[in-house]
């Protein structure tokens, strides 16, 4: 993405109303949107390409069991046959494509007779209720913390926010999760005789939903809010800031109209991926609430080589990477006037 | 039977059986402190969920801890594991030759749906775990080397639907009335009434199946015969509970079959959960979620200290034997005498005590404690570590040569910790300095299979079945890369183990195996290292519950819970 101020003039030869198009602001937005998107497709292509390669090179078998008998040859030769195995990787590799193209994303190896559509259709919604809360936590407490932080720098309420932030920066997801089930759910039980506590884990959409979205949100809270923090220190040392507190403006209006508008740039590049990777789910944060998401489902699907899982998951991911960082640069052309999208 | 391995199980679990006088009420009278119907829930961790729900598809523990509830097999294990008992089928004749069984089935068995069930049900069932085609794991050894015509199994051409129909008609498998069900083998074998009490042989209806796949289908289709398994609604069983609800990878909840020849049971809903993370499962069992788990090892020292967890322990052991696996075709593990060394210095009581928190048993011979051929008179791995130096020097091997041999390691906690433990073992009792090689489990499986390793384990077994049989055709000349990994020398043992197969008298056939343990032992053709303890945690109010070594991994009782019952609390 370029972000420039001002734009030459260019695109002569092309019809006038393109022309007028791309030189209106939202005419500009669209043809660029649709041009991000059109991008999307050789993209999902070449992560397809990757995973394909490095799924194959990568040794065992879908049908090699973590212990025990073995299964016969003669039940692997067959199972091969059934999932088209048997015939060159080449060959496994066009017809993947050209399934896709009719979007058929093949039957899993390892849930027999279920289709990658369906187990990740299944899955994806337990992952992004969780993402979704944890983002909504992540932004209005991250940002304000930071925000707080800065105003307040050098007091009490900046180190305290600057320790939070080191802190929750600094401990494991599996460490918080297991500790959290420690306190809230073991020892809240044991203290109110069962009456209190929160459930260890598992899925339902009450207070299963508070462990779970916490865990995941407190590194990005911690980020955010450090950055920020930063972001905003450097604003508020801006002339125009001094301008706007010179001519009385309350302290309301000068954070929220210009403070805020200006240190947020940086915070909202971070929160595109930010919330990519949140949707996408977490496995630890998966196994230890035992949430039956995908991101869980995507490292099981790669220890026990279930390809079409495998390739399924991964060009979800790389879809929702390639849109969240398509939002963030449209959410630009909003936050900053100046930015045009070319 | 498969160790099944989740992600961050910290116990290889597995199956066998053993049964334990002092585990739960036994009583089969109900006393009258029962729980209301409402509250006859029984709350489990399955850890996995089934691949499939098609009982003849499975191949895990955690899978058949499902199938076993839903679809019920001509017999089942008793209590004490030392022979079946009637499930399914009421009583059965073996004909003089050995060679013809015939099932009398239960006259008042019925499907969940209602429906009688028929011999013709058997007939398909069998014939549709046997179809080429769907490849179902568990078809051989067991079913392919006894039942009669399935010998060709192999040879069948899976993409020609004639050539799959002319091998499942010429199976010996027949229906002689609607109560009476035949099966013909390739030749006797005393264990073949094992052989139909796993999950895999059971009985399946073909209007559903054909339902289900809307229409009628040819038999080298794959997917279709498979789609009745994938709906609540068309996974109709003979067991004595259906399943009423799947949330995947979550739950299961089973609800009583109401017409189960066995009777209403007191249990209404048995949950199985699907809980992967062990310290979760505990979790959710110390806040009531869960009434019955496996403590994971970490555990073990936190449960033994609480006053009240400590009382709802059970201890118990599973028909499980570990071993290190040698490369026998590789110098200088050819020799007897190195491999006997490392079997011999190898401190198993220390191990058990540092390593599996005093919980495992050592073992120095291959048939665990609680099935017939547990014998530990042979001696000859025992830990001594003068004796194995000796060994060593007499077969003219240094240290600088054994020093560049690795102990190839699957990448789990458990394993590592476990591996260190005997590679240090060695290092220390022989003066060596080897080293582990961790790697992450498929590329160890693809490695044993190609024979590119030095030293593997812990390798083990757990039974299908408590018979030996089921055991020692993993030391066959033709096991060498399936599971005989270090496909070690054994001169004239695959005669002798085939006879003790074949034999109908069971002294004979105890005695050749003994025969056949003793050269297994006496060749170091592995060394053998621990049997597996079960370490569980019950709730008190879990009532009449049968355990058996055979249970399925995580959940105690699992053949008899539909005589199990939670008590008033």
């Amino acid at each position: 993405m370029a972000v420039i101020a001002g734009r030459p003039k260019r695109g002569a030869l092309l019809p006038s109303w393109l022309t007028d198009a791309t030189n209106s602001r939202i005419g500009s937005l669209v043809l660029y949107v649709i041009r991000r998107l059109l991008w999307m497709i050789p993209v999902v292509f070449f992560v397809i390409v990757i995973t394909f390669i490095l799924m194959h090179s990568a040794a065992g078998s879908p049908w090699d069991k973590s212990g025990g008998r073995q299964l016969s040859q003669v039940i692997v030769d067959n199972l091969n046959k059934k999932y088209g195995l048997d015939k060159p990787v080449f060959q496994q590799f066009l017809l993947y494509i050209w399934n896709v193209l009719h979007f058929d994303f093949g039957l899993s190896y390892q849930y027999q007779g279920k289709s990658v559509v369906e187990l990740i259709g299944g899955g994806w919604p337990y992952t992004a209720t969780i993402g979704v809360l944890a983002f909504c936590l992540i932004v209005p407490i991250g940002v304000g913390l930071g925000v707080l932080a800065a105003l307040r720098q050098n007091t009490r309420v900046d180190y305290a926010t600057v320790g939070f932030a080191t802190f929750s920066a600094s401990f494991p997801n599996f460490v918080i999760g297991s500790l959290m089930i420690v306190f809230f759910s073991v020892l809240l039980y044991k203290w109110t005789g069962g009456q209190f506590f929160l459930p260890a884990g598992g899925w339902g959409l009450d207070d299963h939903l508070i462990m779970p979205a916490v865990t995941l949100a407190l590194l990005p809270i911690a980020y955010t809010a450090r950055l920020t923090r930063a972001s905003t220190l450097e604003t508020i040392r801006q002339d125009y800031i001094r301008t706007a507190w010179a001519k009385g403006l309350p302290e309301r209006l000068v954070v929220i109209r210009h403070v805020l508008k200006n240190s947020l740039i940086p915070v909202v590049t971070t929160l595109g991926p930010t919330f990519a990777f949140l949707v996408t789910g977490s496995v630890i944060v998966e196994t230890v609430f035992s949430i039956p998401g995908i991101g869980r489902a995507f490292v099981v699907a790669v220890t026990s080589r279930d390809y079409p899982m495998i390739l399924g998951t991964t060009v979800l991911f790389s879809i929702i990477i390639a849109v969240a960082n398509l939002v963030v640069d449209v959410l630009y052309v909003f936050i900053d006037p100046r930015v045009r999208l070319t | 039977m498969h160790l099944g391995v989740s992600i961050r199980a910290l116990t290889l679990a597995t199956a066998g059986f053993f049964v334990v006088s002092a585990c739960g009420p036994t009583n089969n009278t109900p006393s009258a402190n029962l729980a209301p119907a409402d509250k006859q829930t029984l709350s489990v961790n399955d850890g996995t969920e089934p691949n499939s729900y098609d009982p003849t598809q499975q191949t895990y523990t955690y899978e058949a801890g499902v199938g076993r509830e839903t679809f019920e097999s001509l017999l089942k294990p008793n209590p004490a594991g030392t022979d079946v008992t009637p499930a399914a089928a009421e009583k059965f004749d073996v004909s003089s030759d050995g060679l013809t069984y015939t099932f009398h089935l239960r006259t008042n068995a019925k499907w969940s749906d209602g429906k009688a069930v028929t011999a013709a049900d058997w007939v398909y069932g069998y014939q549709h775990f046997l179809n080429p085609a769907l490849a179902a794991g568990y078809v051989d050894p067991f079913f392919d080397t006894t039942i009669k015509g399935a010998d060709n199994y192999a040879n069948v051409d899976v993409s020609s639907s004639s050539a799959i129909d002319s091998f499942i008609s010429g199976l010996g498998l027949s229906a002689t009335d609607a109560n009476t069900f035949v099966i013909k083998l390739q030749h006797p074998a005393a264990f073949f009434k094992w052989v139909v009490t796993l999950w895999v042989a059971v009985p399946i209806r073909k209007d559903v199946v054909e339902q289900a796949a809307g229409g009628t289908f040819p038999s080298n289709d794959t997917t279709k015969p498979l789609k009745w398994a994938q709906s609540v609604n068309t996974i109709i069983g003979n067991g004595p509970y259906k399943i009423s609800e799947i949330v995947s990878k979550d739950h299961v909840t089973l609800v009583p079959n109401t017409g189960y020849w066995g009777g209403a049971p007191h249990l209404q809903k048995i949950v199985e959960n699907f809980i992967e993370d062990a310290n979760t499962a505990f979790a959710k069992y110390q806040t009531g979620d869960l009434d019955m788990m496996t403590v994971p090892l970490a555990d073990v020292d936190v449960v033994r200290n609480d006053p009240v967890l400590s009382k709802q322990a059970k201890v118990y052991p599973k028909l499980t034997t570990f071993w290190m696996t040698f490369n026998a075709q590789k110098s200088p593990f050819d020799n007897p005498d190195v491999r006997m060394a490392f079997a011999k210095s190898i401190d198993r009581d220390k191990l058990n005590k540092q390593v599996q928190h005093d919980i495992q048993q050592s073992i120095m011979s291959f048939i665990p404690k609680g099935m017939a051929g547990y014998d530990t008179s042979d001696k000859s791995q025992s830990f001594d570590a003068a004796a194995a130096k000796a060994l060593l020097t007499k077969a003219g091997v240094t240290a600088a040569q054994l020093n560049k041999f690795k102990l190839l390691t699957r990448n789990t906690t458990r394993n590592k910790t476990l591996n260190q433990f005997i590679v240090d073992q060695w290092n220390t009792n022989l003066g060596l300095n080897m080293q582990l090689e961790v790697i992450d489990s498929k590329t160890v499986t693809s490695r044993i299979r190609k024979g590119q390793f030095d030293i593997y384990g812990p390798d083990g077994w757990g039974a299908d079945y408590p018979d030996q049989q089921d055991w020692y055709d993993i030391f066959f000349k033709n096991s060498c890369h399936s599971l005989n990994w270090g496909c070690v020398d054994l001169p004239g043992y695959d005669t002798l183990v085939q006879k003790a197969d074949g034999e109908l008298d069971q002294n004979a056939r105890n005695k050749d195996y003994n025969t056949a343990q003793k050269q297994l032992i006496d060749t170091a053709a592995v060394a053998f290292i621990y049997q597996d303890y079960e370490y569980n945690l019950i709730k008190p109010y879990v009532g009449n519950l049968t355990i058996t070594a055979g249970d399925d991994q995580s959940l105690p009782g699992n053949f008899y819970w539909h005589e199990a019952y939670i008590t008033a609390h």
